[in-house]
C-alpha cells in the first residue's frame, strides 16, 4: 500500500466551470507505483471510482468542510468493483452485471439528471451498468441512450416517488480520455 | 419511447406571439373595448385575436410538446401540428375579416364566416385528434393530464358554440335551437374558452411544471383531486346545463351561479395547493420563470376576488371587462410569457446540444439565458396589466391605452429575450459550437431521435 499521496485540488477548476478529468488522469498517469491520490472536489467524483478502478486504484471518500469531497486513491492489488447494487432488477435485466457506477440524481433540477447520466456513461465501457435515480421518468433521456446504442430499464420503486433506471453501456464504447 | 423535440412548436410560439404583440398594438391605438362597447364587432376582433391567436396558439405549441411529458408517451403525429396551424391561422384571418365586415371596415362578401367556422373547426378538431388519441393510449391518466383532457373537451365545446355564432350570422341558419344559441350562448362561449379550455389545462399543466422546476414534491393527494372534480363539475354546469338552460328557454343564472360556487371552491383549493408547491419546495433561489408565474398566480386570485366584490356590489355585468383583460393578460398571458421564457430555453439547449451532451463540455440552460436583463421587463409587464385592470374598473380609457402601451414595449422586449435565447445570442461565453451540437432554426425543430 503506498504511504504517500499526491495532492490534487480540482475545486477552482469546477468552480470556474471547467472540466478537471483531463488533469486528473495526467495527474494519476505521472504517479510513481508506490504513490496514491489525494483529490479535493467540490462534488463526490462518482464517476471516477471507475474510471481509476480499472487502473487499480481503490477510493476511500468522504466528505469536508464545506459539502466539498477529499478522496483517497490507493493502488489496489487487483482492479477494484464499484459500489455494488442490493436493488433487484427487472426481470429482462438478469443477465446483467452488477452497476458498476450508481448515481442518486432525485434532488437534482431538470435536465442536470439527464447531463450526469450522459456524462457517467461516456466515462464507461461496453457492457457496464448504470444505475441512477431520478425523482421522474426521464422523457428526455431515452431518444439521446437510444440514439447513442445504449440499452436500458426502468420503472418506479414501490414508493411510487423514487423511479430507478438501469442503462448497459452499447457495444464498441471506450472510454472517454 | 421517451419524448422527442415537437417540430413545429417554435412556430406556434412565433405565430402565437405575434398575435399578442398586434393585439396590444391594437388597444394601445384605442381599438375596440372600452372605446367601442364590449359586444362591438371591434371588440371581438380583439378578443379572438389574443384567445385563438395568442393563447390557444400558445397553448396548442405547448401541449404538443408537453402532453407527451405528462404522460411519458410519444405525440400520435409529430407531422399533423403543421396543417393544423395553417388552418387555425387561416381560420382566424377569416374570423377577423368576418368581424371587421361587421364593422363595416371592409366589405368582402358573405364568405368569411362559414369560411372561418370551416376552417377553425378543422384546426382545432386536428389537434384534438392529435392531442386524443395521443391521450387515450395513456389511460389511465395521471392528474395533470386528466386536466388536460378535460380542457380539450372545453376546447371543443367553445369551438362548437363559436361555429354555431359563424354560421348564424352568415345567415343560412334557420333552426330555433341554433338562433336561440346564438342569442344566449355568449357567456357559455367565453366561460368554456377561457375557464375551461386556457384556464383548465395552465392549472393542470402548472401542476407538474412548478413541481418540475422548483424540485417541489409532485401533487397526486386529495386536494388536487378535488379541484379536478369540483373544476370539471363547474364546466360540466355552466357548459351542458347552460346549453340545456337555453334550449329550455329559461334563463342560464342558475347553471351559472351553481358553476361559479364549483369553480370557486376548486380555485379556492388549487390555491392552496400551489401555496404548498412554492413553500415545499426544495431548490430555495427560484428561477425567474417560477417567480414570474407567482405574479400571474396572483393575478389569478386577483380576478377571482374581483369577481366575488363585483358579485357582491352588483356591479359584475358593468365590469366584466375588466375581470376578463385581468384573466387574459395578468393570469393566463403572465403565466405563458413566464414559463415560455423556460420553455424556449430548454427546448434550445436540448436541441442544440442534446446530440453532444456528456461527450464534451456544454453551457448550461440558464446560460442561454440572461435572468436579469429580463427581469424588469417582466415586472413592467405585470404592473401595466394591473395598471390597465385598473384603468377599466375607473373607466379611464386614455389611461388605459396608456398601460397598453407600456405593455407593448414590455412583451416587445421580453419577445426579444426569446429571440435571442432561440439564436443563442446570450451564451455568456463566446465559444463556438461543439462538433456535433447544431445551431436550431428559429422555426422548426429538428426531432432529436434516430
Amino acid at each position: 500500500m503506498p504511504q504517500t499521496f499526491v495532492d490534487l485540488d480540482v475545486r477552482p477548476i469546477l468552480r470556474g466551470g471547467g472540466e478537471p478529468f483531463e488533469k486528473i488522469m495526467q495527474t494519476v498517469d505521472a504517479l510513481a507505483p508506490d504513490e496514491g491520490l489525494r483529490l479535493y472536489a467540490t462534488f463526490k467524483p462518482v464517476p471516477l471510482f471507475q474510471v481509476l478502478g480499472r487502473k487499480g486504484f481503490a477510493h476511500e471518500a468522504r466528505e469536508i468542510e464545506g459539502g466539498d469531497w477529499e478522496v483517497l486513491f490507493r493502488r489496489a492489488e487487483a482492479p477494484v468493483e464499484g459500489e455494488a447494487s442490493a436493488a433487484a432488477e427487472a426481470p429482462d435485466t438478469d443477465d446483467w452485471p452488477e452497476p458498476a457506477q450508481q448515481m442518486d440524481n432525485r434532488d437534482l433540477e431538470p435536465p442536470e439528471p439527464m447531463v450526469r447520466i450522459l456524462a457517467a456513461l461516456e466515462t464507461m465501457e461496453s457492457g457496464d451498468v448504470l444505475q441512477a435515480l431520478l425523482c421522474r421518468e426521464p422523457m428526455f433521456l431515452f431518444p439521446e441512450l437510444a440514439k447513442r446504442g445504449h440499452a436500458w430499464q426502468g420503472g418506479f420503486e414501490p414508493d411510487g416517488t423514487t423511479y430507478k433506471i438501469l442503462v448497459r453501456v452499447g457495444e464498441g464504447q471506450k472510454p472517454a480520455a | 419511447m421517451g419524448v422527442t423535440l415537437s417540430r413545429w412548436t417554435m412556430s406556434y410560439f412565433a405565430a402565437a406571439l405575434l398575435s399578442l404583440i398586434l393585439g396590444e398594438c391594437l388597444m394601445t391605438a384605442g381599438y375596440g373595448f372600452p372605446s367601442a362597447p364590449i359586444r362591438a364587432p371591434q371588440t371581438l376582433v380583439l378578443v379572438h385575436l389574443i384567445a385563438i391567436g395568442w393563447l390557444s396558439l400558445l397553448l396548442c405549441g405547448a401541449l404538443f410538446q408537453f402532453v407527451p411529458v405528462l404522460i411519458a408517451r410519444p405525440l400520435h403525429s409529430n407531422s399533423l401540428p403543421l396543417p393544423t396551424l395553417v388552418l387555425l391561422v387561416a381560420g382566424l384571418a377569416a374570423l377577423l375579416s368576418g368581424f371587421l365586415q361587421l364593422s363595416g371596415t371592409i366589405d368582402v362578401g358573405a364568405w368569411p364566416f362559414p369560411l372561418a367556422a370551416g376552417l377553425l373547426a378543422s384546426g382545432f378538431a386536428l389537434a384534438l385528434y392529435n392531442l386524443g388519441r395521443t391521450l387515450w393510449q395513456a389511460r389511465p391518466l395521471p392528474l395533470p393530464a386528466r386536466f388536460v383532457a378535460v380542457a380539450l373537451l372545453c376546447l371543443a365545446a367553445t369551438v362548437a358554440l363559436g361555429a354555431t355564432f359563424s354560421l348564424v350570422f352568415a345567415g343560412p341558419v334557420h333552426s330555433e335551437a341554433l338562433l336561440a344559441i346564438t342569442a344566449g350562448g355568449l357567456p357559455l362561449h367565453v366561460l368554456a374558452g377561457l375557464g375551461g379550455w386556457l384556464t383548465f389545462a395552465a392549472m393542470g399543466v402548472s401542476y407538474r411544471l412548478l413541481a418540475m422546476f422548483m424540485l417541489a414534491p409532485e401533487l397526486e393527494g386529495a386536494r388536487p383531486r378535488a379541484v379536478f372534480w369540483l373544476g370539471t363539475g363547474a364546466l360540466a354546469v355552466v357548459i351542458l346545463g347552460g346549453v340545456a338552460q337555453i334550449l329550455r328557454d329559461v334563463t342560464i343564472l342558475p347553471a351559472l351561479c351553481v358553476g361559479a360556487l364549483l369553480g370557486f371552491a376548486a380555485l379556492a383549493l388549487y390555491g392552496a395547493d400551489i401555496f404548498y408547491l412554492y413553500r415545499a419546495r426544495k431548490r430555495r433561489i427560484i428561477e425567474l420563470n417560477s417567480q414570474m408565474a407567482a405574479l400571474a398566480l396572483i393575478s389569478l386570485a386577483a380576478a377571482v376576488a374581483l369577481i366575488v366584490v363585483l358579485i357582491a356590489t352588483n356591479r359584475l355585468s358593468d365590469q366584466i371587462g375588466a375581470v376578463v383583460f385581468l384573466a387574459a393578460f395578468g393570469w393566463l398571458t403572465g403565466l405563458g410569457l413566464a414559463k415560455l421564457y423556460k420553455i424556449v430555453a430548454f427546448l434550445t439547449w436540448l436541441e442544440c446540444y442534446g446530440p453532444v451532451l456528456g461527450k464534451t463540455a456544454t453551457p448550461r440552460v440558464q446560460d442561454l439565458v440572461i435572468e436579469g436583463r429580463a427581469r424588469p421587463w417582466f415586472l413592467l409587464y405585470f404592473l401595466s396589466v394591473w395598471g390597465a385592470t385598473a384603468a377599466l374598473l375607473f373607466a379611464h380609457a386614455t389611461a388605459f391605452r396608456m398601460a397598453n402601451g407600456v405593455m407593448l414595449v414590455a412583451t416587445l422586449a421580453i419577445a426579444v429575450q426569446l429571440l435571442r435565447t432561440r439564436l443563442l445570442s446570450d451564451l455568456t461565453a463566446e465559444v463556438p459550437l461543439p462538433d456535433g451540437a447544431h445551431r436550431p432554426h428559429l422555426l422548426v425543430s429538428l426531432p432529436n431521435s434516430t
